[in-house]
This record gives structure tokens, sequence and C-alpha cells, in this order.
């Protein structure tokens, strides 16, 4: 699968402060790659690094095989969509007004806005002020307006931060929808669940440095101690292990009807960074 | 150089429709006006005042609107957002330009038919769309330097004063060296040039004072573009 992110040995300093610790990273077409970590972990900082909004202290990165500090022209634009923390949006407009220039702006015709819209749950509110709008609905507009221009490849930094469960579900749809359309999608988040259920590969990042990376699905497997969580007839939950001795103990509250429940037991993402980190994922 | 006529329509649109609802920078507009009708009342209006209210839409309309709409933008994140969309740089500071542009034309047409004044002279016509050029840049340079609407409106009254009323401090101040300076500045060139102009003359006489006029655009074009690109970085 071509390549659409290439980092190698990125580093990047704040005053004496460093941000991002040899970042290296691939990400390919297609793909849905999250980015996990703590605050300050430097997640945004990556993101600003490859949309070319800030320059490197050493080592490359190229972004559809331009180097990052090209990454902000014109042409290059036209492929990338960015949501960030600070994207802003005109108070004094309407929901469609706002979007109404961003389609003039990537040249898109402005019968997007209903499609963009719907993918966000905002169909019939576009004629609501931004300024009368709660923070999840903004973020939700923020959002539309990166979907408007189909981009090839989205910056997403914790697209669903400030959205309840149902609008977050909204938001998974539409990303899956892009990428089923061909968007690569590269996201920071906090939430587990929306790793879990949404990435194709997830890296934990901490102090500048990836930990950690793969398939969430692998890397629970790869963190599972093997147990087996059964929930007997008195309420008790127990665990046994994957071994002949646990098979059978399973085997007798099975006979004598004790048995209710019976699951595999895996750690959660956030459970494999702490211990992998030491630190909790907030 | 490709300039998609499109976006920058789009961005002049969006501005238009945006300060229309923005009581605060529209308030400003009416400043010249207020000038205007004061001195129209008084009927001949003399060259000086001509140019005191020409100055005053320059600096309050042009240089103040446009540092305002840049300041905004940058207070409320939105133009990163422009800047991370296709629009070029030069889409997007022309399209943030034509607003403040727009507005310091119509209320300088307004004014000066208050005040009886009636531009004719190629020259001098030549002159004041550059000077406009430059305030609107010095504006952008403003709006691009503060970091919310508040401060860009704290910097922008010393500009309205010393570019806007300029001559008046001159004749406070007569023999202060450090005001003589005040006679290369862009505005006070312009009411030497109309001076020239009204005594006859020559276009080789008017040369010096359009090339200062000039000099100003083309190094406050330059600062501002240095300082955008700059500012295309977070810090």
């Amino acid at each position: 699968m071509e390549e659409i992110i290439k980092v190698d040995s990125l580093t990047k300093f704040f005053a004496n402060e460093e941000a991002l610790d040899g970042l290296d990273l691939s990400i390919h077409s297609r793909e849905i790659f999250g980015f996990l970590g703590p605050s300050g972990a430097g997640k945004t900082t990556t993101i600003k690094l490859l949309t070319g909004q800030l320059l490197p202290t050493s080592g490359s990165a190229t972004v559809f095989g331009v180097p990052v500090k090209e990454v902000n022209s014109p042409q290059h634009l036209k492929k990338i969509g960015v949501m960030s923390d600070n994207s802003g949006l005109y108070e004094r407009l309407s929901i469609y007004e706002n979007l109404k220039l961003y389609c003039e702006l990537y040249q898109v015709t402005t019968d997007r806005i209903r499609e963009v819209l719907e993918m966000v749950n905002l169909i019939g509110e576009e004629k609501k002020m931004i300024s009368k709008l709660s923070k999840g609905m903004r973020q939700r507009v923020v959002l539309a307006r990166t979907f408007l221009h189909k981009p090839n490849l989205l910056f997403l930094d914790e697209p669903t931060a400030a959205l309840d469960p149902v609008n977050s579900e909204q938001i998974h749809r539409g990303l899956r929808e892009l990428n089923q359309n061909g968007t690569t999608i590269f996201l920071t988040t906090h939430d587990m669940r929306e790793a879990e259920t949404l990435c194709d590969r997830i890296a934990f990042l901490n102090n500048g440095e990836v930990q950690l990376m793969g398939p969430p699905k692998e890397l629970q497997r790869q963190y599972s101690n093997g147990n087996i969580r059964l929930e007997l007839k008195n309420g008790h939950e127990v665990e046994v292990q994957n071994n002949k001795e646990g098979a059978q103990k399973v085997h007798e509250w099975m006979s004598s009807g004790e048995l209710v429940r019976i699951q595999s037991h895996e750690p959660t993402l956030g459970e494999i960074f702490v211990d992998i980190t030491g630190r909790k994922l907030i | 150089m490709n300039l998609s006529v499109k976006r920058i329509n789009a961005i002049f649109q969006k501005d238009l429709k945006d300060i229309s609802k923005n009581i605060f920078v529209l308030s400003t507009v009416l400043i010249p006006f207020l000038f205007a009708f004061l001195y129209g009342r008084q009927g001949d209006v003399p060259l000086e005042v001509q140019f005191l209210i020409i100055n005053i839409a320059f600096t309050a309309v042009g240089a103040f609107v446009q540092s305002a709409v840049i300041a905004e933008e940058k207070e409320k994140n939105t133009l990163r957002g422009l800047m991370m969309s296709p629009a070029t740089s030069s889409e997007i500071l022309t399209g943030k330009s034509l607003l403040s542009a727009v507005l310091t034309v119509v209320t300088m047409i307004v004014c000066l038919s208050i005040t009886n004044y009636v531009v004719t002279d190629p020259i001098m016509l030549l002159s004041m769309i550059i000077a406009l050029i430059f305030f609107i840049s010095l504006g952008t340079l403003v709006g691009l330097m503060t970091k919310s609407l508040m401060e860009a409106s704290v910097v922008s009254v010393p500009i309205i004063f010393v570019f806007g009323m300029g001559r008046m401090f001159q004749e406070l101040f007569q023999g202060n060296k450090l005001v003589m300076i005040f006679d290369y500045l862009p505005n006070v060139q312009l009411e030497m040039l109309a001076s020239q102009i009204t005594e006859g003359a020559s276009f080789a006489e008017s040369l010096p004072y359009l090339g200062t006029i000039l000099a100003w655009t083309l190094i406050s074009i330059i600062v501002t573009v240095i300082v955008y690109n700059k500012s295309t970085l977070d810090a």
C-alpha cells in the first residue's frame, strides 16, 4: 500500500523543552491511524509538524512524498483536511455561511454542504448563528468544514472530545464512510473506545516518544494474560487460567449448573498504556 | 502568480456580511463623516482641512478597519483556517483588503462631496490610490502583529494621530527637529503634493512626492508579506 506519511527521527524542541523525541512513523493509504497519549505527550505538535504549521528541530517527515516544509502550499492543501484544537469559526455568521465560504475556497459546489451536515448530524440547523451554538455543535461544524472537499488525508485532533455518545457515533460513521471512499485518517484521541472501534492501527505516545504501535486487537491480545473470566450463579466473578486446571474448574461449574457467563479477559487500551508507561491516559 | 477571483470574492463577501454585524468596527467609519459635517458647514474648506479629513479616512477606515478584521481573524483562530485552505497568500491578503479599500473609497467620496473637494489631477488621483494601498498594508501589519481586536484598537490610536493628524502636530510643535520628520510621512507628502498641484506644479515637480508615497507603500507591502509568511507558522 502507498505510504502517505513517513516520519524519520522527528524531534521538536520548544525553547529547551522537548516535545517530540525521535518520532518514527509510517502511515499508509486508506488507513485510520490513532495517536493516543496523555495531555502534553506531543500529539498536537505532531499534527502541526505534519501539516506545516510548525518546523521540526531535526529529523524529516513527508506527506504525499512532499517534505512537510512544503505541505502548506495550496496544491497540497487541496488534498488535506485539518481539524485542530484551535480551528475557529466566524461567530457572526451562520453555519451555512461559514461552510459556503469554504466551498468557494475549495471550489466545491454548495450541494456538498447538505451532505457534510448530514455526516455531523446538523441537518436543519444551517441557519443558526455560530455564536448561539454549544461547544459540541461548534465542533461538529468544524468537522463538517474539514470534510467538505473530501480530502485524501484528514488530520483530526480529538474529533469527538466535546461530543455526546450519539453524536460521536454519527461522526464515526461519517469517518468510516470517508475512509471507505479513500480518505486516510490520522487522529489523536483520549477515547479508548474510539481508538478500539475506529482505528486500524494505534500508537501510544508518551513524553514525545512512541511506546507501542500496532492494530488495537493485536495489542490487546499481546498484553492479555490469557485468563478467562467467569460469572457464577451466586453473582461472583472469577478468573481462571487458560490451561488444563482452568478447564477442569470450568467443567465442574458447568456440570453443576453454576456457570452463567464465560468470556475472555483482554486488557483495555487504557490498561495497556498504564502497564507500559506507568501513567494514566488523561 | 495565479489569483482566483472567486476565492478573493468569497473572502470579501464573507467580510462584508461579518462587518455589517460588527458595530464596534463600523462606528469608526463615522469619524471622517463627523469631521466632514463639522467643517463642511463652514463654507469654503481650506486644503489643509480637506486633507485632514482625507487622512482621517485613510487611517480610521483604511488602516483601522483593516487591522481590526485581521486581528479578529487571529483572535478567533479563523485566519489559520484560511491559511490551511488552498487559497494563496495573495488571495487571502487581497480578499481581506478589499472590504477596507471599498469602505475607504466610499467614505472619502461622501466626505469630499460634503466638503466640496474634487480630485481631477491624474497624479493626485494616482497618489491617493497608492496612499490607500499604504494605509491598508499598514492596517494589515498592525492586525498581524497584534493578538486581539482590542490590542489592534489600542495600537491604532497613535497611528491615527501620526498619520491622520500629523500636520496638526507639526504646527503645534513648530521648530522641533523631531517633528520635521513628519514632512516625509505619506499623509503629509500627499497634502504637500495637493498644494503644489493647486499652485500649478509640473509633472516633474510632483514626482518626488509621488516617489516618497510609493516608497512608503512598497516598504510596507514587503514588511507585511514577510510578517504574514512568518505567521503561517505557529510560534
